[in-house]
């Protein structure tokens, strides 16, 4: 099959395979809030119902939100002969939910009533804007940064070095704490929290740019610095191992240009790099995420944060399914870069034609 | 005939974190006329590679020149910038075909661009035409006998292992070097294809492509189908320097003899002897020795050989470090 | 072996690591047992060493505690209690606190050496399940080979691709009420072995097809005698290696999820994570309180940055290429 085409053979085979994981991540974002315990019985708990009818009839609703209980066209809960609603089965459970899934549908959250799709659009918008930039502008420098590092060694290296191990052991949150207290609190140069001023509404005014790029700046350091340091850190090891290759021998043996030689080496050693993101973009978002939560930034962390902070399951789920959705269409995008990059990659691509 | 290439008294050391000096390489001297081969031989550590080095005249810390000099068409490469050997040494005068040269290439790039990048980094600062030097490149190929444009537009790993070879020979004789030197050009290589690529060297030579080479192999027999004059390599120091059917047939000093003992070759006589190894290894050249360096090893050593420096005399046409030889 | 030892201990990153790791952990060991707690204070979030005293106002009967609190000076007020002789009872001695209280008037210091108990006892079990599960997966997939790596392989890749953060949180929320310091240790393990069992898979694979593997196998080794006898020893400082990222990385993963609040619960339980959730939930940082979030940061900071220079200075000596 297209075996003219390897490269459109491999998207294809690619895209099945991260279908297949999406799908296994769908049956785990169904599954796992419900491996210890009832989600129904918990956000029972939480309320006070005036009478046992209305909290049945409370939770007979929660579960045919869950999709716990079978129902017919009407949308009207199939009930046995004793008046009990007839429970799913776990197959048709996951089913029912992967459909919905499909369809937008979310389900709504239990604190207004407003769909979780909605909210969570509200908020995704925030974690992009913040997100994709910093990851993608942190692994160029921290790799530049690590190159250099590599070929220059000597003191660049003595100082360089040290402090990016430093600061690839400093989790995410922590360092956002630092800056917020520092910059934020103590020093006042930048807001402490927040997306935006308050009392300003999100749009496009110049008053609203002006007041988000003022907000960006703390948790786009405190993701960025930590994430060079790290990334730093691994193209610095790469590096030196690609410094000691014979085709880097050869290349100074010709006389290249040390600029060229530099390119050869960063090439080289940026395409394990690569992987190595594609591998870590989950950790990365995980982390950010936390960042979030740390400025009170208005993204998916937060929303994430309060969900919880209210056994709010449904916003939870969303917020996870999300997540997991953009961590694997990075990875899918690393994937694709790699074997159009690498030309040991799309040489066995083409070998691997059987 | 002017010489191509004159090593005069060689010397070179390295210098350690300690301010220890080891000197991988001692008064090694010779010099290349127009289309000759030299073979070198010897132990790996016996400092075939940092006298490489030397003979580009690249001296990266910790390896230092000691004394000496190397003269390539009467030009020295001795007290030159770093920058200036790479810029008018490497690949001009002096080039390397590197020791397995499998991994010679850099894998993320055409095999057309690590040549364009070679003849880029000699020319100055010219703006140079991609396409005139694709079409340099293509004539160039176009000697060796190969698929010229699927070599030049393949990534190495697309490439068959003699493939790879030749496209290294290629590149490092692209700007007519006077030397080339060859580490274990074939040594990774099939016999087949290592014929082909002797044959190509010899071609090279032949249409003045380059003037003369240093073909470095611990193969001593192989030396036999390839080099006009052969030096063997001891402890930084060359034994024995001769002709090749001086060296290769009639060795005299003890350690050519061990060195030949040690070789299994496809000879009729081979049958007739069992392989010997040679026992014991080489002197630390952390600290200048007396008497001669390979007397701990030396089947026919005598006691006054500890306490002697021996020097090259002329043995039999050739030159040997044993003042016992015959 | 003891030349490695000899080489390590001339690294002086390896050496500051051990230092600050052997310093970490002999206090996370042994604080909680030596360290006697103050008594708790009735004021939240009390200064380090806050200057505090009593004063007695007896023309109001009144006995008056002072305390510099949330940066300002707090008082408090009660009546004079005396005994049946009329001698003023002072109920309690005022009390500073090293590195002042928590929002509940509680001895930061014991919080402080408690939580760093329990974050590295979170940290070495899920290291030890991670790497366990991870070691065993990536020798079978990458001794093997064959179809049993590529489902093994498929397998791993899945639950790299899947982030753990997300099936942390899941299950997380699944246990509202009874999250004790195991049950995220061991739900940590079994969402990070995955990276074990890549790098192991990689090195096994390596192995594979070393002479003394096959001369094993035609003398008749097993596959199980093969694995543990001849490729694991030579993985061993590898294994060992990654170990050390796992406990970093449990330390980390338990401290990020406590922040999100779904980290250990109940008396006891608190680690570095709790306390900066707690101290970040009482809007400490906000409110210029460090004490409430700097001494939890910089503890779990100087434990993750002490198994990062262990690593990298091991790196260093096992693999020569990286040395100077």
């Amino acid at each position: 099959m297209l075996k003219k085409y390897p490269t459109v053979r491999y998207v294809l085979l690619r895209s099945i395979w991260y279908f297949l994981t999406f799908l296994v991540a769908l049956a785990l974002n169904f599954f796992l809030p419900r491996l210890g315990s009832d989600p129904v019985e918990i956000m029972m708990a939480q309320g006070s119902y005036s009478s046992p009818e209305i909290r049945k009839q409370t939770e007979e609703n929660l579960r045919k939100e869950f999709g716990l209980v079978v129902v017919d066209k009407e949308g009207n809960i199939v009930r046995d002969e004793n008046g009990n609603a007839v429970k799913a089965s776990k197959a048709s459970q996951l089913v029912n939910y992967i459909s919905q899934v499909f369809r937008g549908n979310l389900g709504t959250s239990f604190e207004n009533q407003k769909p979780v799709a909605e909210i969570i659009m509200e908020a995704l918008p925030w974690t992009i804007a913040l997100q994709l930039p910093t990851i993608l502008f942190g692994w160029i420098f921290g790799n530049v940064l690590g190159a250099l590092a590599a070929y220059r060694r000597g003191v660049f290296d003595k100082v360089i070095f040290p402090l990016a191990l430093l600061m690839s052991s400093i989790p995410f949150f922590v360092f956002g704490m630092v800056l917020v207290y520092f910059f934020g609190v103590v020093w006042d140069f930048f807001p402490a929290i927040g997306g935006y001023a308050s009392g300003i509404t999100p749009d496009f005014s110049w008053e609203f740019l002006k007041s988000a790029g003022y907000h960006y700046i703390l948790p786009f350091l405190s993701i960025f610095l930590i994430l060079a340091g790290g990334q730093a850190i691994g193209m610095r090891s790469m590096g030196i191992y690609e410094l000691g290759t014979d085709y880097i021998k050869y290349a100074k043996w010709l006389g290249l240009k040390e600029t060229r030689v530099l390119t050869y080496l960063f090439r080289n050693a940026m395409l394990p790099q690569l992987t190595g993101l594609a591998l870590s973009i989950g950790q990365m978002v995980g982390g950010a995420l936390i960042t979030e939560m740390i400025f009170s930034y208005p993204g998916l962390g937060l929303t994430m944060l309060k969900a919880v902070q209210t056994n709010n399951y449904p916003v939870i789920q969303g917020v996870t399914l999300l997540i997991t959705t953009c961590v694997l269409l990075a990875n899918f995008t690393v994937d694709i870069l790699i074997a159009l990059l690498d030309p040991r990659v799309k040489a066995s691509l083409t070998m691997d034609t059987k | 005939m002017a010489q191509i290439l004159e090593v005069k008294d060689l010397s070179l050391h390295y210098l350690t974190r300690f301010g220890q000096k080891i000197h991988a390489v001692t008064d090694v001297s010779f010099t290349m006329k127009q289309g000759e081969i030299l073979g070198v031989a010897g132990e790996s550590g016996c400092g075939k590679s940092t006298l490489v080095n030397g003979l580009m005249g690249l001296f990266i810390p910790p390896l230092y020149p000691t004394s000496g000099d190397v003269l390539v068409n009467g030009e020295s490469l001795m007290n030159r910038s770093p920058k200036d050997i790479r810029e008018n040494v490497l690949s001009q005068k002096v080039s390397m075909i590197p020791q397995g040269a499998f991994n010679a290439l850099n894998p993320t790039r055409k095999i057309k661009d690590i040549a364009a990048d070679v003849i880029a980094a000699h020319s100055g600062n010219k703006n140079i035409n991609k396409q005139q030097v694709y079409a340099r490149l293509r004539e160039r190929f176009d000697l060796f006998g190969m698929e010229t444009e699927h070599i030049l537009n393949s990534y190495p790993i697309q490439l068959t292992a003699g493939e790879r070879q030749r496209s290294v020979i290629g590149i490092s004789t692209l700007l007519n070097p006077k030397v080339v030197i060859a580490d274990e050009p074939t040594s990774a290589l099939d016999v087949t294809t290592q014929k082909i690529v002797i044959k190509m060297i010899f071609d090279l030579l032949e249409k003045n492509i380059f003037s003369t080479m240093i073909f470095i192999t611990h193969e001593l027999p192989l030396l036999r189908h390839v080099a006009h004059n052969i030096g063997i390599m001891y402890a930084g120091e060359f034994v024995e320097y001769g002709t090749t059917i001086q060296v290769v047939h009639d060795p005299r000093h003890p350690y050519t003899r061990a060195l030949m003992g040690a070789m299994l070759s496809a000879d009729s006589e081979q049958k007739n002897r069992k392989p010997t190894t040679i026992e014991g290894a080489p002197p630390s050249l952390a600290k200048k020795i007396e008497g001669c360096r390979f007397a701990e090893r030396c089947p026919s050593a005598r006691p006054e050989c500890r306490q002697k420096t021996q020097n090259l005399r002329t043995v039999g046409e050739r030159l040997v470090r044993c003042d016992y030889a015959e | 072996m003891l030349k490695l030892l000899k080489n390590l201990i001339k690294e002086p990153m390896f050496v500051i690591g051990i230092f600050l790791f052997l310093t970490t952990v002999l206090a996370g060991l042994l604080g909680p047992s030596f360290y006697i707690a103050q008594p708790r204070s009735e004021f939240g979030y009390e200064a380090p060493l806050a200057p505090r005293g009593i004063e007695v106002d007896l023309s109001k009967n009144t006995l008056i505690h002072w305390v510099v609190h949330r940066g300002d000076t707090l008082y408090a007020k009660e009546t004079i209690k005396r005994d049946s002789l009329g001698n003023m009872l002072n109920s309690t001695t005022p009390a500073t606190y090293w590195i002042g209280t928590d929002n509940l008037g509680q001895d930061y210091m014991a919080l402080l050496l408690r939580g760093l108990q329990n974050s590295l006892y979170v940290g070495f079990l899920a290291g030890i399940i991670a790497t366990t599960i991870g070691t065993l997966v990536g020798l079978f997939a990458g001794f093997k080979g064959g179809i049993i790596d590529d489902i093994l392989n498929m397998f791993t890749n899945l639950f790299i691709v899947i982030p753990s953060f997300v099936v942390l949180v899941l299950v997380s929320t699944s246990f509202p009420q009874g999250r004790s310091l195991t049950l995220i240790a061991i739900l940590i393990g079994f969402t990070t072995w995955p990276w074990t069992a890549r790098s192991v898979r990689a090195q096994a694979a390596s192995l594979r097809g070393r002479d003394h593997i096959s001369l094993a196998r035609i003398n008749g080794a097993s596959n199980l005698q093969i694995i543990f006898k001849h490729i694991l020893p030579y993985l061993a400082s590898y294994v060992f290696m990654v170990f050390i990222m796992q406990v970093a990385s449990g330390i980390l993963s338990e401290s990020a999820i406590s922040m999100i609040g779904l980290g250990p619960l109940g008396e006891g339980a608190t680690s570095l994570g709790v306390i900066l959730n707690t101290a970040k939930n009482q809007s400490a940082i906000t409110d210029g309180l460090w004490w409430g979030i700097f001494p939890a940061a910089i503890v779990i900071t100087v434990i993750v940055f002490a198994l990062y220079l262990l690593n990298n200075s091991m790196e260093g000596v096992f693999n020569p290429r990286l040395r100077k």
